[in-house]
């Protein structure tokens, strides 16, 4: 791997042809171009180049790219996939500069993490109490405050009754509190109402047992 | 191996203006517009976040220049042209970032917010577009694809580049 200029004559001699045939390849392009340039560099460049960025949260991921001639998957940070025209595929790699570098808008835009608040309500009711009508305000401005911000209700309930009297009941309760958010001037298809019935509870408890901390909303903002 | 990528790092040397132009002026694919598909479904699936340069939603005559706050629906088209970027984030909390010159096609969405099930096909036919993944990834991987010309990314929960040029 030296890199200092041969002195064996044969080896000189293979460089210079070398040089020779860049010579003439590269003329030939100019000549082809720009007709024949797109099929030339199809064939080349590689057609889709898939990049794995590191979780936010720091725990593993993974993507598999596959074509017609197979598949591959990259499982860390900053490894790439690159697909050519013909649809091989081969690994490669890059940094998180490179990254900046290559797609500087697709970072600038990323938006930020959501937020989240919990809502409780009055036993038995779709009634928020004191406390939680006082975090509307906060959950509003902070909505207002993002481009394009959005608000998802999720209304939850405890084990008690069925899977499907829950459902209708947790969806009951996000779009009580939908409503009072739409009251507050905020625009209506920009909240969504979803009802997630027992399915999550924040206290995991036996089926049919009433546990009033499982009786919520949770709010994204987004 | 290293030989084998002589010819391309050739091209690449000589051509590199030409390809930063070929790119740009690369046309987005005759847009398949078929009335069936554009008044498939009035659901807002996803909401416009970041909004910036020139956009577009729809295709061909009838395309719209969205604001951040505006919907997108299933099976429309969204593209970018050279000063254009925007992000998205669709109901499930997936996020797509659009870089400059990118046409996609939010071909398939499905979710049911109460079971989290659904399905996601993404197609990407000319650009940049970056994705960290929602609850439909997590709850369905298998069915949550981003498919370019040439192939197809499936995902383990993840945020990912895909870059693609345009079909020859």
């Amino acid at each position: 791997m030296s890199r200092s200029p041969s002195s064996d004559p044969f080896l000189r001699r293979l460089s210079q042809r070398t040089r020779h045939a860049m010579k003439t390849a590269s003329l030939r392009l100019f000549v082809l171009a720009p007709l024949g340039l797109l099929a030339l560099l199809g064939a080349c460049a590689p057609a889709t180049r898939v990049t794995l960025l590191p979780q936010a949260s720091g725990t593993p991921s993974a993507v598999e790219v596959s074509t017609g001639k197979g598949s591959r998957l990259i499982d860390q940070p900053y490894q790439v996939a690159n697909v050519s025209r013909r649809g091989e595929v081969s690994q490669d790699s890059t940094t998180a500069d490179r990254v900046r570098e290559a797609y500087p808008r697709l970072l600038a835009l990323q938006p930020g993490a959501p937020e989240r608040f919990v809502l409780e309500f009055e036993p038995g009711t779709s009634q928020l109490t004191a406390e939680s009508q006082a975090q509307l305000d906060t959950i509003l401005a902070q909505a207002r405050a993002r481009a394009g911000g959005e608000i998802v209700v999720t209304g939850h309930t405890d084990r008690q009754g069925s899977l499907e009297a829950n459902d209708t009941l947790s969806l009951e309760r996000a779009r009580a509190v939908r409503a009072l958010l739409i009251d507050r001037g905020f625009a209506a298809e920009r909240i969504e109402a979803v009802g997630r019935g027992e399915r999550e509870p924040v206290v995991p408890t036996d089926d049919e047992v009433a546990e009033p901390r499982n009786r919520r909303a949770e709010i994204v903002v987004r | 191996m290293r030989l084998s990528f002589t010819p391309c790092l050739l091209l690449a040397l000589a051509s590199a203006a030409p390809l930063a132009f070929a790119q740009a002026a690369a046309p987005a694919p005759e847009p398949a517009a078929s009335a069936a598909a554009a008044a498939s479904s009035a659901t807002r699936i996803g909401t416009f976040k970041q909004v910036e340069g020139d956009i577009w939603v729809g295709r061909a005559d009838t395309r719209r220049t969205p604001a951040s706050g505006d919907g997108v629906r299933v099976a429309e088209r969204v593209s970018t042209g050279q000063t254009g970027a925007a992000t998205l984030i669709l109901k499930d909390g997936t996020v797509l970032t659009m870089g400059p010159n990118t046409t996609m096609d939010l071909s398939r969405f499905q979710f049911d917010s109460t079971t989290q099930e659904g399905s996601f096909l993404l197609d990407l036919l000319q650009g940049s577009v970056r994705v960290v993944t929602g609850l439909l990834a997590r709850i369905n991987p298998d069915l949550f694809k981003v498919s370019t010309p040439t192939s197809v990314v499936g995902v383990r929960g993840t945020d990912f580049i895909v870059e693609t040029q345009a079909a020859p």
